[in-house]
This record gives structure tokens, C-alpha cells and sequence, in this order.
């Protein structure tokens, strides 16, 4: 090991031990992979929606010889944006890392495909929102690392573009500086299956994620926020609007490894047709992290009869000092809002589309103001 | 041309019968209004010619200028002309208020015409600036976060904006301060006109001193059992609604 | 593990000495089995309904979504699994032996509790040791007996609906109370008849590593009402017991059946019970529920909405201090339109207790016109306390509408020094505070219950704040 110049034996002592907890992490994440089995339905984490039919599915593209193909573009970034490449071992040190919800084995697949996508080391103010762009018509394994600067204010906009049914599965690493402010929009389109395995460390600063899938037949989301610095917030919103066949899979984690710190979750989907939403969110308060406020809250505004909604918000609560709640509803339009609509003279079907669409804009309204 | 409604008993779904025979006819140009005690079915009645879907009618009939009121949906008795300003009005997460008014008026446009944008803005600020409204209520969610009053505001300047020829106030004095009580009156007063009628409900001479109306009903148990004059107004006033109780 | 307050007052640390006519030995095999149903007396069908369970048990893998880790640490063949004072239940409070009546006053069953026995269907051990129906019952046509007499007398009412709420495989629990059961109650109200005064049972574990497998099951017919109490308390052992019952209500058309249980197990037993209800057309089943004692609880009553209307109810209330998991909650089945469904459960955790709420309520596809409303609120006492809240709610359909709210708190530090300032000690404020926070509940349980529940908390308190 090479130690740097003036450095001290405490110093040089603990970044020694740093190194060898780094090292044990990394062979206890190849074991990780090696004995993680695809998810299943005893798997409580793929508990419902037919899980195995999609996690195969995907499995199988993955284990296929059909080559990681796709563009990845940039605008807006200057000299933040770096491209992802497979010779660079701490971004793929940083993936082998990643926690996920139930999908070891399929971040395994992945793995084995790594070398694509853009590192952003933010250290400026943006002006406005970088964009990057995946696309893809067949199938695309990009990850995306995005690293804000202490009291740096950053936009970004991570729009999957699935032409022709293309398969895009990502994974994100995103990692707040104390004082940084982060916004981020997510926005698979089009793909026939999305996977997005998203991890947020934060250490200080404020997150806003919002996330929209359209148009895309199977999208899973598994997003963990961390919280490790007294003052973080996070706050995580999703609006979706389901119909024909779709099924949406999110899973989320809010956990907080210290006190004094806020979290905030709005997940809502207009679910027509046949297509199902399930969402499964947890609050994670540790040992310790007293004066946590931690809210979350699920809705679900059904239109057919054949629609179906799965919902499991949970809270696992060590602390003391803390607020938390959760709330889960369920249910058709309001027939007051309706009505409301009616009286005025809208016809119904469009008051049916404006309450729908109000029920989501209402999320985007939200991560627009925080 | 009024509004004609003829022996009318309603329901609520599956529930207790609240109007027992309604007879009422509010020609134009006139101000009626609706008095009686508590659970009378004052607000039943405004909800049953509305059309709204907790209710049904057993009996008897309404006539929109001649048009049959119950042989149309919600939406259609309002593009006919028909106006209601709620007890409660409801708060419609995420839908804006100028986009609300903009399909609502869309909505009374000849197929393939457009709403002219800039004339819809003008008009709706002018209207909101009469009911010292804020411009900046054009761009939240309809009803979301307001206080009673201005949800009752927000009532009044919806119906400044569809224009309708009846109009039904359901208990709009609710919830108003004094200053809030002139403004939203004066409002209504401005649009009195021949072609307009009013149907004022109300528990309250206050509101009555500001609308001053033509003619007053009294409900009770569900039929309209006085019509009379303002001096009806000023007899409940003093005496309350026991002299109703005294007749049983 | 600290000592709950309770088990050194009345519920002291004792045991009396074990005299047991029929003991089956450790663990279970079909020579077990074959020795109960010899020792019950009981027919051939009853026999190889057991034997079948056992071979269900066996094969069948612990629960996963339905269960705390805790539950592997489950040695099933370090439990004894039948014990029994012999076949016939005693018919009058003459014959009960002098150290079972000596175990209900060491217990604290209040003087008048006692007097109250006449009507009381009281389990000591595996076997029901006293049973005495009353005369108002009989003429009303109410069967009330325990399950071994259920089975035995009462074939005809008994079999249709035994294991049919709760099938055999429907978990390795349900299988292996379908192996090993004994005890219980077997009530059945006739159709119209409105059981004025609520059915009791109490239940004793009083041997070490004893299985405790009460069976019951509850039919009101068209129209029927009752209510059904049973409270339980046990002396503390050195090493694990387990209680793992199974009980299935019945409530057809129009009947309402409320089932009221106070449990408080030391902490060194194992509470596994599986509660189901089934709701036709019109009925209304509520689960009344409070956990206090025990080491490891699992129990979610459950309402399977059947007929149109159907109601279902669970109001839960569990305490858990250190050394004790409480994993309670609910379960509702919307299995028919119209149907409706209520939970409402407060969770209490006190220094390093761990209570969770697990909950499923699922609206099944094409039912139109169901409701469901859940509240789950918990309470930590200390910074050490733990809380989860584990939900899963499935809707199909534009036609239903389900809410679930949560949340967790703890006691308002400006309440509690306003009652210090007014001469109350901390303990005395906490225990306050927290007869608040679940008062709206406690008043669900009868009187006697919601008095010694009260009396429960104080101590608890007392012991946590000092």
C-alpha cells in the first residue's frame, strides 16, 4: 500500500483499516452474487404481480449473447460528464457495493456486463437541468454515477429510451455532498422491460427524485436513500399513469442511519386497464437516529374493473424522537371531485381525464416546489 | 322561460326520504330564496336538481326553460344553464383553477371552436379582482389549501365566469366574514339581470339584507310550506322557525 | 431479560408440582398421536385426521411473509406435546383438584371471577378441567362443551365445519394443530338465540416444555349472537413452552360473534395462534385483541368476507417489553361484494420490546362496493424500543376502496412534565399518557378486562420509569 507523503500513523492506520474493510466488503459481495438465486415468489421483496415470469425474462436477455447496445448522450454538462468504461474499477468497485431490494442476482448479470454509461462529478452550479440519454433498441446496461460538490445546486434529467420495445436496465449511484442540493428526474419511455436499480447516499445535503414510467410494458424500480449526515433530506416522488397490460414493480427504501434528518415518499399511479401497480416501500429508522421525521405515503386511483393494486408500506422503527407515519389509500375517482367537474358543465370524460391527470400533476407539483 | 319544478320527492340512495312534494317556480329576472331550519333539505334539494349521484328522485318533475332537468346528466344541466354554488365546495388536487374554467368553458363552445387564451385570462383576472381574489389563485389546484371563505370566493367567481341563468347558492353566507359576506354579494348583485334568476338558500337574514330576494320559501320537512314576500325574512328573523312546529 | 412486574406480583414466579395421569413424552410421531386419541377415547376418524395433518407438518416449511425470524430458534422436538388429569372433564367445581383451585387463587382470579366459574370453561393444561354449562344455556338450546366432548357428542355439528375456516395445510401451525390438538371450546348457538352474558374460558400452561394445542370452534347460526372471552396467564419456566391453537368462527347469515382474548403468557412461551372467522351473508365477526404476554407472539386474526355485507373487525392492542416480540395484526378477505372491514391496532414498546404490525387486507377480483379502513399507531416508550408496521393490501377493481394510515410516536414530553409540575410522579404521568393513548380501545374489552389491562400498564411503568 502506498501511502501519502506526511502522513500520520493514526491517519495511515485508518486508512489501512478503511482499505481492509473495503476489501472484505468486496469478497463478501462475490459471494453475494455467487450464491444469489433469481427472485421468486417467496422472495419477499418480489412477493406479488408475477414476479418470476418478468425476473426470467429479463434473466434471460441478460445470460443471452445479445451485446449491450445503445447510445448514451450528455447535453449540458461541460466538464462534469466523464464516460463510463469498463477498465475503471472504482466505478465498478462502487456498483459491486450497491445494496439492492431482492435483485442480487440480476445486479450480478449486470455486473458481468459493466462498462457503459456517464460519471458526473458536479462541482458547480447548474444553469440548466444535464441531460442524459440512454437509448436503445435491443437491450442497454448503462450506469450513471453522480457525485455533487459540498453547497452545489445540480438539475438532472435521466431519460431511458426504449424504441421498439429495447430493454433498458441501469443502475444509478448518487452521492450528495453536505449543502449540495440535487433534483433529479427519471424517465424510462417506450421499453419493453426497465429495471432501475438506484442507490442515494446522502451526507448533508437535499434530494428531490422524481421518477415517470411511460409507455413501458414491465418497469421495476428499486431505489435506496441513505441517509448518513445529520440536516439530509430526501424526498421521493413517482407519478404513473397505467394502462393496457403494465405492470409497475417499485420498491423502496428510506433508511436512516442517523438522526436529525428528513425524509419524505409520494408514490401515486392512475392504474386503467388490466395493468397493475405494486409498490413496497420501507422506513428504516436506526438505532440511535432520534428526532428522524420520516413520512411516506402510497395512492392509488383505480379506473377498471380488471386493474389491480398491491401495496405494502412498512416502517421498522428503532429510534426514539422521531415522526413517522405512513399511509396507503386505494381506491376509484372521487365522486366528489367528479361531480364537482360535472356541475360545471365539463363533459365526462373529460372531467374523468382532468381528475386523473390532477392526481398525478399534483406529485410533479410537489417535487417542482421542494 | 323559468325554472319549473313540480311535486318533486327524493331520496338518498337506499336512505330516508328527504323531499316530500316540492312545488316551486322561479321565473327570470327573479331572486328567490330558500329558508328553514336544519335538516329541512335545503341542501338536498339543490343537490337533486344538480343531479348528484347520492341522491334520486321518487317522484315529480323539473323544467329547465322547458327543457326535462332530469332526463340530463350532471354536465348537460350545466351547459343548459344551470348553476350551483356548493355548501362545501370540493378541493381537486393538481388540476389548476384556470384549467378548470378553461375546459369548463371549452366545454360550451360549438365543436372544433377554440377558447381565445388571452381573452380567458383577461376576463378571469377582471372577475377575480371584483372579488378581491389574489391573480395568483389562477395557477393552484382548484379549492386545494383555501380557506372556507376563499373556497367560497372561488365559487362565486366561477359562476361570474360560466354565466349561467339559474343559479343555486347553497348556503354561500357560510364561513364568510363581514367583509368577505359585501364582496361576494356584491358580486352576485352585479349580475342580476332579466335573463338570470337566483335560488338563495340560506339559514340567515344577513345574506337576505345583502341579496335582497322577490319572493321567500320556507322548507320544512321537506316541502315548501310559506312563500311570501322580504317581510317572511324579517318575521323568522324575530320569531325563528317554532311558529312551523305550532301549525303541526 | 428484565422481569415483567405482573409475573412477581400476582402472577408470581411459581409452579406447582406436576401430577399428570397421561403424558405423551417429548416431541411428535405417530406413536404420539396414537397415544392422545387412546387416551381421549377418541374415534377412528378423528385418528387418522391426525395422523394426515402429521405427515402435513412434517413436510410443510416454516411460514415466510407470516413470520419474525424468531420463530426458527423453535425446537419442535424439545416439546411435550400431551398431558392431561384424565379423559372426562370435571362436571363440578367440587371435583376440580385442590392444586388446580389453588393455581386459580395464586393466579388472581378475582373472588367474583370465581363465583363466575359455574359458567366457566376452564383449561388446565391440555385437558378442559372444569366445564360446567350453565341451565340458561342448555334450555336455549346453546351447546357449549369442550372440543374432545364437541367432536365425540356433537359429530354431526362438529365435523362439517372443523378445519373448514382454517384447512390442515394452510400452514405448518395449522398443520400441526391439526395433529396435536386437545382442549378448546365447541360452542354452537342455534339460529335466533342471543347468548346474553358473554362465554368465558380460562387457560393454564403449568408443566415445563408443555405443547399447548386448544382447538376451538365457534358456529352461530342464522341470526345468532354471542360473545366469546378468554384470558390467559401462565407461571414462568426456565425453558420454552409453546402454545400453538387454532380457532375458526363460523357466523352464518346474520349472526354476529365477538371473540375476546387477553393474553398474557410469560415470557418463555411461544404464542403462535391462528385465528380465522367466517363471515356469510349479513354476519359480523370482531376479533378482540390484547397481547401482553409471551416471548414471541404470531397471531393475526383474520375475517374471510364471504356473503354480501359481511363485516369484519379486529381491535388490537399489544404491549411489548423487554425480551418480548409482540408480532400481532390482522388480516381481511373480501371474498364477496358490499363487504366492509375495520382494523384498528395500537402497539405499545417498552425499554427494548419490539412490536410489529403485519396486516393483509386483500379485495378479491370482481367484488365491487368493499371497504377497508386500518389504523395502526404505535407508542415507544424508550430509545431502545422498537416498532415495525408490515401491511400488504391488494384492491382488483374500480369499485372498492381501501386506506391504511400509520404512525409512530411517543409521549409528549410537554404533557408529561405539565403532570409532573401537578405533583405526578414520572411513572405515574407515563402511565397516564399511555391509558390515553389506547383508551379508545381498552373500552372494547369488557369491564373486568379493561380493569386489570389498566392495572397491567401502571406496572409496567412503574417498572420501565421507575
Amino acid at each position: 500500500m502506498d501511502f501519502p507523503q506526511n502522513m500520520s500513523m493514526e491517519e495511515a492506520f485508518a486508512l489501512a483499516e478503511a482499505e481492509a474493510k473495503l476489501n472484505q466488503a468486496l469478497s463478501e459481495s462475490k459471494s453475494r452474487f455467487e450464491n444469489a438465486v433469481l427472485p421468486n415468489r417467496l422472495n419477499e421483496d418480489w412477493r406479488f404481480g408475477r414476479p418470476h415470469k418478468y425476473a426470467a425474462a429479463l434473466a434471460e436477455q441478460l445470460l443471452s449473447d445479445t451485446p449491450s447496445q445503445g447510445e448514451a448522450e450528455v447535453e449540458h454538462a461541460g466538464e462534469a460528464a466523464v464516460p463510463v468504461n469498463a477498465d475503471d474499477e472504482d466505478l465498478r468497485q462502487t456498483e459491486m457495493l450497491m445494496p439492492t431490494i431482492g435483485s442480487d442476482a440480476l445486479l450480478g448479470m449486470h455486473l458481468e456486463r459493466f462498462g457503459n454509461g456517464y460519471a458526473l462529478y458536479i462541482e458547480e452550479d447548474t444553469n440548466e437541468p444535464i441531460v442524459i440519454r440512454y437509448k436503445t433498441n435491443s437491450l442497454y446496461t448503462p450506469s450513471t454515477y453522480i457525485m455533487v460538490a459540498p453547497g452545489v445546486k445540480a438539475h438532472i434529467i435521466e431519460q431511458h429510451y426504449g424504441s421498439e420495445k429495447g430493454t433498458i436496465f441501469a443502475t444509478r449511484n448518487i452521492q450528495v455532498a453536505e449543502g449540495a442540493e440535487l433534483k433529479v428526474e427519471l424517465t424510462p419511455y417506450g421499453c419493453a422491460r426497465s429495471m432501475v436499480i438506484t442507490n442515494i447516499q446522502n451526507m448533508g445535503g437535499k434530494v428531490a427524485h422524481y421518477s415517470h414510467y411511460f409507455a413501458c410494458d414491465w418497469a421495476r424500480e428499486e431505489t435506496l436513500a441513505e441517509i448518513y449526515t445529520p440536516g439530509s433530506d430526501i424526498q421521493l416522488f413517482s407519478a404513473n399513469h397505467l394502462d393496457h397490460h403494465q405492470v409497475i414493480d417499485q420498491h423502496t427504501r428510506q433508511i436512516h442511519h442517523v438522526g436529525n434528518a428528513t425524509s419524505n415518499l409520494l408514490y401515486k399511479n392512475v392504474v386503467d386497464d388490466s395493468a397493475t401497480a405494486i409498490f413496497a416501500g420501507n422506513i428504516y429508522v436506526a438505532p440511535g437516529a432520534h428526532h428522524t421525521d420520516a413520512y411516506q405515503s402510497n395512492r392509488n386511483m383505480l379506473l377498471s374493473e380488471k386493474a389491480t393494486v398491491h401495496s405494502l408500506p412498512g416502517l421498522e422503527i428503532l429510534a426514539d424522537k422521531v415522526r413517522c407515519s405512513h399511509g396507503s389509500a386505494s381506491a376509484p375517482m372521487d365522486e366528489e371531485q367528479l361531480f364537482y367537474l360535472l356541475s360545471r358543465g365539463i363533459p365526462r370524460a373529460d372531467a374523468l381525464n382532468l381528475v386523473a391527470y390532477g392526481f398525478l400533476q399534483d406529485v410533479v407539483d410537489k417535487f417542482n416546489r421542494s | 322561460m323559468s325554472l319549473i319544478i313540480r311535486n318533486l320527492s327524493a331520496r338518498v340512495k337506499d336512505g330516508a326520504q328527504i323531499l316530500n312534494g316540492i312545488n316551486l317556480e322561479i321565473p327570470k329576472g327573479e331572486v328567490h330564496a330558500v329558508m328553514g331550519p336544519n335538516g329541512s333539505g335545503k341542501s338536498t334539494l339543490s343537490k337533486v336538481l344538480c343531479g348528484h349521484p347520492d341522491y334520486e328522485v321518487i317522484s315529480g318533475s323539473a323544467e329547465l326553460d322547458g327543457q326535462d332537468l332530469f332526463a340530463m346528466t350532471v354536465d348537460e344541466r350545466s351547459r343548459a344553464g344551470l348553476f350551483l354554488a356548493f355548501q362545501y365546495p370540493v378541493e381537486v388536487p393538481g388540476v389548476t383553477n384556470a384549467n378548470f374554467m378553461r375546459a369548463a368553458l371549452q366545454a360550451r363552445l360549438p365543436k372544433g371552436e377554440e377558447l381565445d387564451a388571452v381573452n380567458f385570462y383577461k376576463t378571469m383576472r377582471s372577475k377575480m379582482a371584483t372579488l378581491g381574489m389574489d391573480t395568483k389563485f389562477t395557477a393552484r389546484a382548484v379549492n386545494e389549501g383555501f380557506s372556507g371563505g376563499e373556497k367560497k370566493r372561488n365559487d362565486i367567481l366561477q359562476m361570474m365566469m360560466l354565466e349561467p341563468s339559474y343559479a343555486i347558492l347553497d348556503e354561500t353566507d357560510s364561513g364568510l366574514d363581514v367583509d368577505a359576506l359585501r364582496i361576494v354579494s356584491d358580486g352576485v348583485n352585479a349580475m342580476r339581470a332579466p335573463y338570470r334568476s337566483f335560488l338563495v338558500i340560506t339559514h340567515y337574514k344577513r345574506l337576505l339584507d345583502y341579496i335582497k330576494p322577490d319572493v321567500v320559501h320556507v322548507l320544512y320537512k321537506g316541502q315548501i310550506v310559506r312563500t311570501a314576500g322580504y317581510e317572511l325574512v324579517e318575521h323568522i328573523e324575530q320569531n325563528g322557525f317554532d311558529f312551523l312546529k305550532s301549525e303541526e | 431479560m428484565d422481569e415483567s412486574p405482573f409475573q412477581i406480583d400476582t402472577r408470581g414466579e411459581f409452579s406447582f408440582p406436576e401430577n399428570h395421569k397421561f403424558d405423551a413424552g417429548f416431541g411428535l410421531t405417530e406413536a404420539t398421536i396414537d397415544y392422545i386419541c387412546d387416551a381421549k377415547g377418541e374415534p377412528d376418524w378423528v385418528r387418522q385426521f391426525r395422523k394426515d395433518a402429521l405427515r402435513k407438518f412434517n413436510e410443510m416449511p416454516m411460514p415466510t411473509h407470516w413470520a419474525p425470524e424468531g420463530i426458527n430458534d423453535l425446537d419442535f422436538d424439545k416439546i411435550r406435546y400431551y398431558l392431561s388429569h384424565g379423559t372426562m372433564p370435571y362436571k363440578d367445581w367440587e371435583d376440580v383438584p385442590d392444586d388446580v383451585k389453588r393455581t386459580f387463587e395464586r393466579l388472581g382470579v378475582p373472588e367474583q371471577e370465581r363465583a363466575f366459574l359455574a359458567g366457566v370453561d376452564a383449561q388446565y393444561d391440555s385437558e378442559t378441567a372444569y366445564n360446567n354449562m350453565r341451565e340458561e344455556l342448555s334450555k336455549q338450546g346453546v351447546i357449549f362443551v369442550n372440543s374432545t366432548e364437541g367432536l365425540k357428542e356433537y359429530e354431526h355439528i362438529f365435523r362439517p365445519w372443523f378445519g373448514k375456516v382454517i384447512p390442515v395445510s394452510d400452514n405448518k401451525f395449522s398443520a400441526l394443530n391439526h395433529a396435536a390438538f386437545s382442549g378448546g371450546s365447541f360452542i354452537y348457538v342455534p339460529k335466533g338465540v342471543k347468548v346474553a352474558q358473554p362465554l368465558q374460558a380460562y387457560f393454564r400452561i403449568n408443566s415445563e416444555s408443555m405443547g399447548q394445542f386448544e382447538r376451538t370452534l365457534i358456529i352461530a347460526d342464522e341470526g345468532a349472537e354471542l360473545m366469546y372471552m378468554e384470558g390467559c396467564t401462565a407461571p414462568k419456566y426456565d425453558s420454552a413452552t409453546l402454545h400453538s391453537g387454532v380457532v375458526e368462527l363460523v357466523a352464518l347469515k346474520g349472526a354476529k360473534i365477538q371473540y375476546v382474548t387477553v393474553q398474557n403468557w410469560a415470557t418463555n412461551v411461544y404464542n403462535l395462534v391462528i385465528q380465522r372467522g367466517l363471515a356469510m351473508e349479513d354476519a359480523e365477526i370482531r376479533w378482540i385483541d390484547c397481547n401482553i404476554g409471551s416471548g414471541l407472539t404470531m397471531k393475526y386474526p383474520a375475517v374471510v368476507l364471504q356473503g354480501r355485507r359481511a363485516r369484519g373487525e379486529v381491535v388490537s392492542i399489544s404491549l411489548a417489553h423487554s425480551g418480548q416480540l409482540q408480532d400481532t395484526g390482522a388480516r381481511m378477505i373480501h371474498a364477496a361484494p358490499e363487504t366492509t372491514s375495520n382494523i384498528v391496532a395500537k402497539s405499545i414498546s417498552i425499554g427494548e420490546g419490539r412490536a410489529s404490525y403485519r396486516g393483509e387486507v386483500n379485495v378479491l377480483k370482481g367484488m365491487k362496493g368493499c371497504k377497508n379502513n386500518t389504523e395502526c399507531d404505535a407508542l415507544l416508550i424508550n430509545p431502545v424500543s422498537r416498532t415495525d408496521t408490515y401491511p400488504a393490501i391488494t384492491v382488483n377493481g374500480n369499485a372498492s376502496a381501501v386506506q391504511h394510515e400509520a404512525s409512530v410516536s411517543q409521549v409528549d414530553e410537554e404533557m408529561l412534565f405539565y403532570m409532573q409540575q401537578r405533583g405526578l410522579t414520572r411513572a405515574q404521568a407515563m402511565s397516564l399518557a399511555v391509558n390515553g393513548f389506547i383508551n379508545d380501545l381498552v373500552k372494547e374489552f369488557p369491564m373486568e378486562y379493561s380493569v386489570e389491562l389498566r392495572r397491567l400498564i401502571d406496572l409496567e411503568m412503574e417498572d420501565s420509569i421507575g
